[in-house]
């Protein structure tokens, strides 16, 4: 089998060597560093997440404030919005009634206003109508009746006319 | 197959095991009694250094000049493996208290091996040595076993670390068993102390070799045939099998390194 199987200091020898140089230079100027690296990576990366947890929860915290806010808000809202609603109203039917009450007083008066002018008018037409009938009267017969049996056939002759 | 008419005489299996075999001493050298002679492999270890420095230190120059923003391009897909080996490998087996100081250990075990696997996949680096002898250095036993020798002191040293000397050795055997079965579990215990590396060596090294010999395999009908149509098929099936071994370079890399973290870990906390 030659050489596949023998024993060689040599190349153990520089095996020990070599591998001793490797594991120095590169130990201490290429894997130390690059292991700090990632340590400091990964414990980077962990406290990042972390604090995006945090951050999370925070927001979520803020929406929710925020949601019950404006779910207060809308509710305040409508409140307002039934209030003055029902204020409306209520003023609404004050004023109608307000409205009626004085629309029925000037109905009333200007009603007691008409029958007085009737009254009044009816009055004088009567007086009119009794001086009328007098002068007719003492034309036709020609002498004068006394003016006080006139007044009173004439009143009697009118309650009939009344009457009827 | 670059070997050459000149060759052509010897047996095709001879052959294969050439390519996949270390290669003759390049350079001699030696450190007192030590054979330290730098061949193919040690060659291709380096490379495989030089290529992983390169593609850390470059990428990673704005960290040490204090620039911490977010990796983009190669830093990132760089972050990524590390990240990946940090959070699969080293943290569930050794612990997260644990594992700045064992995840530089164990990435230099996963990227150096996976350097090693992938350099070993580009043949272009068989000229190095004319053609001879295989570029995956993780194949080659001296070397897995170098690095699976690394891992068996790093379990003894992290466990005496954690408990203290005899606290360490205390902890190989459960406790709270009758003392009758201690004298099967102790020995038991022991060897398991030796098999885990020599078992880490083997896998690693027989894997990478696996894939080299299978392709070399399906290459060779076309020269013992000497009939290059055969080459369509073999090419074909080749290609295939070169996408498996890529997903095979990172696989053994990531057993390597996870079996390394496992042991580690059992050896810190020993009641798990």
């Amino acid at each position: 089998m030659e050489n596949l199987m023998s024993f060689d200091t040599g190349l153990m020898f520089w095996t020990w060597v070599t591998f001793l140089v490797v594991l120095l230079i590169l130990g201490t100027k290429a894997w130390k560093p690059m292991i700090t690296m990632l340590e400091k990576r990964e414990a980077f990366i962990k406290d990042s997440l972390a604090q995006a947890n945090e951050a999370r929860l925070e927001a979520e915290k803020v929406a929710k404030e925020y949601d019950e806010m404006v779910a207060k808000a809308r509710k305040e809202a409508q409140e307002i919005v039934m209030a003055g609603k029902s204020t409306a109203e209520k003023m609404k039917g004050d004023i109608l009634e307000d409205a009626k009450a004085k629309a029925e007083s000037l109905m009333k008066q200007a009603e007691r206003q008409i029958e007085a002018e009737r009254d009044k008018a009816i009055a004088e037409i009567r007086n009119q109508i009794v001086d009328l009938s007098l002068l007719a009267a003492a034309k036709v017969v020609g002498k004068e009746v006394s003016k006080a049996d006139n007044e009173r056939l004439i009143n009697e002759t009118l309650r009939e006319f009344g009457q009827n | 197959m670059s070997a050459g008419a000149a060759e052509a005489g010897k047996p095709i299996g001879t052959k294969i095991i050439e390519h996949v075999a270390n290669s003759d001493v390049m350079v001699p050298l030696s450190l007192g009694p030590l054979d330290i002679s730098i061949t193919k492999h040690v060659i291709m270890l380096w490379i495989a250094a030089i290529v992983l420095m390169a593609l850390f230190l470059i990428p990673t120059r704005r960290y040490r000049k204090g620039d911490f923003s977010a990796p983009r391009g190669f830093l990132n897909f760089l972050e990524t493996i590390v990240g990946w080996v940090r959070s699969a490998i080293v943290i569930p087996n050794v612990g997260a208290s644990h594992a700045a100081t064992y995840a530089p250990l164990l990435m230099s075990f996963f990227f150096l091996i996976v350097t090693m696997n992938f350099l070993g996949l580009i043949p272009i680096f068989n000229y190095i040595n004319h053609g001879h002898g295989g570029t995956t250095a993780t194949g080659n036993i001296n070397l897995t076993a170098a690095l699976a020798i690394i891992t068996f002191f790093a379990v003894i040293v992290a466990g005496i670390k954690e408990h203290g000397f005899f606290g360490h050795w205390k902890n190989i055997v459960p406790g709270g068993i009758p003392w009758p079965v201690m004298f099967i579990l102790i020995p038991i215990e022991i060897m398991g102390m030796f098999v885990r590396p020599f078992a880490l060596t083997m896998r690693l090294a027989a894997n990478m070799t696996a894939g080299h010999v299978a392709m070399l395999a399906i290459f060779a009908p076309i020269f013992m045939l000497h009939n290059m149509y055969v080459g369509v098929g073999s090419v074909l099936m080749n290609v295939g099998i070169t996408f498996l071994e890529m997903i095979v370079c990172v696989v053994q890399a990531y057993v390597f390194t996870l079996l390394s973290a496992v042991f580690i870990g059992m050896s810190i906390h020993p009641h798990h």
